[in-house]
């Protein structure tokens, strides 16, 4: 009997063990994961672009070479990049750096999510904040304290299949083109399966925010308190893609949602499409692409003669807790010096933020890059609020609805503008 | 001194093993303690308050949410898309394997092929299956039309989108209901097919009057468990359809809607509120097939 009892309790007492085991390998394991458990030295460094990786792996390299600090680089899809952040800066497991978007970034910042990087910035002789475009520097600034630093712009450009306006004996579209050229042209090319040019509903930043800048409309207005959907302006420009939608100019909202306008681009299924220039790793890799497309100014609009590109910008930040403060600094330093964005830009792997460095990543392709510099000259940041997921997917989910023509396009608008202005209201009231 | 703890414990053995029985299901049940039933709590908690960024500030709201949730013809949508799925997806599912698992039982040649063939669906990585079902649905360039000759539009077509995924749903959980379906077969003594056929009575007849009564109870189990599998389909939805898709307010399930309020707007809030009415409509579901059983189910 009391042997018995005696191997039930060492069996037990095995057991409970094997259990605190287990919890203990797993407790690591997370911590590993979202990184700051660390202490070692080692950074983790989170973003959601695969194109980049290879391209930021070799600068950090470069950086760990200069400093002897070592940094992982995790890559996460972009809807997956946002959800294991915020439960990881609820769980207080953030990865020490990472990249920060507009859409999220006031979230993070007033939360105190983010390392305040202020006085760091100050001090330090390789960051001029005043280097970078003023708008993205104000994207991660928090009352008065930054929290980010600028990684890289993007603005938009036209893409076009060079065989097919060949082959239609048209001219190639150049920067004098406004966007009734554009039409002229896409109507032409529109054939045999062929779609003259290509924009989603869910194609903002890349695609009609554009248009609405040039004719003077606008989406948000300056103070971020209303919608500018129901603007006239705004309505006429959208009305300009409802024309090509109904004369089948453009693919159908379910076609281009199953195969997105760079899919139908690469596949030679459309002759045109308005894209950002953090396509293009995706588009040097793309054999048709590179064989058959360039890349050239966006049009103008003939009556206010203004071409805008929506432009927006990445930032780094660090974990406000990470055990590695000083590591995480340096890393961001780095990445945001001239020598480490004039890398970024040589590599081709985005235009970069900091004055002056963005002209090295014209050679990184056989395009024209220099439409997306020359892009530039007007540009518009990205429209946002603290709640910009929120109202873009109710936008485009009206918008969608244009794009169909289960109602018109005026009236898409409208609606909109409608849900985007309950939203801002709570916002603003909150 | 042992009569005394007698009348108030049993006896030591009793209590012993007790304890012991105790002890051994200690560690499944701070599981479900800690993975289940916590956060069921924390979810009908959290529906009734208005939750704020990374789980600070929340703000009780009372029942808001569910006005809110009610009131909004989304959720309707989205109830209707997920009765469709399930429509389409238990009976389809459960008929096709309830047949295969018959005709796998008998003696034949490469009968673990068949089966194992049948149940590599399940296998896979369901993102794999809808990856590569999103390609075969493509209206430009899929498989499916390239054969047909057509362009349908099968995943961005509101009216058919649902039911698209509906087959994609059948395809993939076949074989596992084919297995469950074989044990309950195994169970059934050969006996009776042979008293039957002396009888004169033909395999179809076979089929209803001996093999579908006898396999009844896991004919219930698959059901109750398919149904609630079907009410919460979401990664099929998610794997196959874009946000920019025009079906996808008619095809997306309460919980693709739950996904996207809590963590793609940050909502928990909301998100736990429609959680909540997802529950409370599974669990109506299922007490009434718990009262039908009764008809049909026979336990020998």
């Amino acid at each position: 009997m009391k042997l018995r009892k005696m191997m039930a309790l060492s069996l037990a007492g095995a057991m409970a063990v094997s259990l605190g085991a287990c919890g203990g390998g797993g407790g690591s394991e997370s911590g590993g994961d979202g990184g700051s458990g660390g202490g070692d030295g080692s950074l983790s460094v989170m973003i959601w672009d695969t194109y980049q990786e290879p391209g930021l792996t070799e600068i950090i390299g470069d950086f760990t070479e200069e400093t002897g600090i070592e940094a992982e680089i995790q890559v996460v899809t972009w809807d997956d990049y946002w959800t294991l952040l915020s439960a990881g800066a609820q769980g207080g497991s953030l990865p020490d750096v990472f990249w920060m978007h507009s859409n999220e970034a006031e979230r993070y910042m007033s939360n105190d999510m983010l390392m305040d990087l202020t006085d760091k910035i100050a001090e330090s002789d390789k960051i001029d904040i005043s280097k970078y475009p003023e708008d993205i520097t104000e994207l991660y600034t928090y009352e008065d304290k930054n929290y980010a630093v600028p990684k890289d712009v993007d603005t938009i450009a036209l893409w076009y299949n060079k065989t097919m306006f060949d082959e239609a004996g048209l001219e190639y579209p150049t920067a004098d083109w406004t966007w009734d050229d554009l039409y002229e042209a896409a109507k032409a090319l529109t054939k045999d399966g062929v779609y003259g040019f290509g924009c989603s509903a869910t194609n903002n930043q890349a695609g009609y925010y554009n248009l609405i800048y040039d004719m003077g409309g606008y989406v948000i207005n300056d103070d971020k308190t209303a919608s500018g959907y129901d603007d006239p302006n705004t309505i006429k420009a959208m009305q300009y893609f409802e024309k090509m939608i109904q004369e089948g100019i453009m693919p159908s909202q379910e076609t281009m949602s199953e195969s997105a306008e760079d899919v139908l681009l690469g596949s030679g299924s459309l002759a045109m499409t308005t894209q950002g220039s953090w396509m293009l790793s995706a588009f040097k890799e793309n054999e048709y692409i590179a064989e058959n497309c360039d890349c050239v100014e966006l049009p103008k609009d003939a009556a206010s003669g203004k071409r805008v590109s929506i432009y927006n910008g990445l930032g780094w930040a660090a974990s406000a807790d990470t055990p590695n403060a000083d590591e995480a600094w340096q890393l961001i330093e780095y990445l945001g010096s001239q020598e480490g964005q004039t890398k970024q830009a040589e590599l081709g792997v985005t235009m970069s933020a900091y004055e002056g460095t963005s002209e090295a990543w014209t050679g990184s392709a056989d395009f024209n890059l220099q439409a997306y510099l020359n892009m530039m000259d007007d540009m518009v940041i990205r429209p946002y609020s603290r709640e910009t997921v929120t109202w873009e997917n109710d936008c485009s989910e009206a918008l969608k609805k244009g794009w169909t023509q289960e109602v018109s396009m005026e009236e898409a608008c409208k609606n909109a503008a409608a849900a985007m202005n309950a939203t801002l209201e709570e916002e603003n009231a909150g | 001194m042992a009569g005394k703890k007698q009348k108030v414990k049993g006896t030591a053995r009793a209590r012993s093993e007790n304890i012991w029985g105790w002890l051994f299901v200690l560690p499944t049940m701070i599981g479900l303690i800690v993975l289940n039933i916590y956060p069921i709590i924390n979810t009908i908690k959290q529906s009734f308050f208005k939750t704020g960024d990374f789980g600070r500030g929340d703000i009780f709201v009372g029942v808001d949410n569910y006005v809110k949730v009610l009131s909004n013809s989304e959720t309707w949508d989205a109830l209707l898309a997920t009765f469709k799925y399930a429509i389409i997806e238990v009976p389809f599912s459960i008929a096709i394997s309830l047949v295969l698992a018959v005709l796998l039982n008998r003696k034949m040649r490469g009968r673990s092929a068949y089966r194992t063939i049948f149940f590599l669906p399940m296998v896979c990585a369901p993102a794999a299956v809808a990856m590569v079902w999103r390609w075969l649905f493509n209206s430009e360039f899929g498989l499916l039309n390239h054969i047909l000759g057509a362009k349908i539009q099968w995943v961005s077509n509101p009216k058919i989108a649902i039911y698209a995924i509906a087959v994609i749903g059948v395809w993939s959980i076949i074989g596992y209901n084919m297995v469950l379906f074989i044990s309950g077969l195994q169970e059934v003594p050969h006996d009776y097919y042979e008293a039957a056929s002396i009888d004169g009575a033909t395999g179809v007849r076979q089929f209803f009057s001996i093999t579908i009564p006898l396999i009844s109870p896991t004919i219930f189990f698959v059901c109750v468990t398919r149904i609630i599998g079907a009410l919460q389909v979401f990664d099929l939805i998610f794997m196959v359809m874009d946000t920019g898709n025009p079906a996808l307010q008619k095809t997306q399930s309460l919980v693709y809607l739950f996904y996207q309020s809590s963590f793609v707007e940050r909502n928990m809030g909301y998100g736990s509120t429609i959680v909540v009415f997802l529950l409370v409509i599974i669990m109506i579901i299922t007490v009434f097939q718990m009262i039908a059983q009764k008809k049909w189910v026979y336990y020998s």
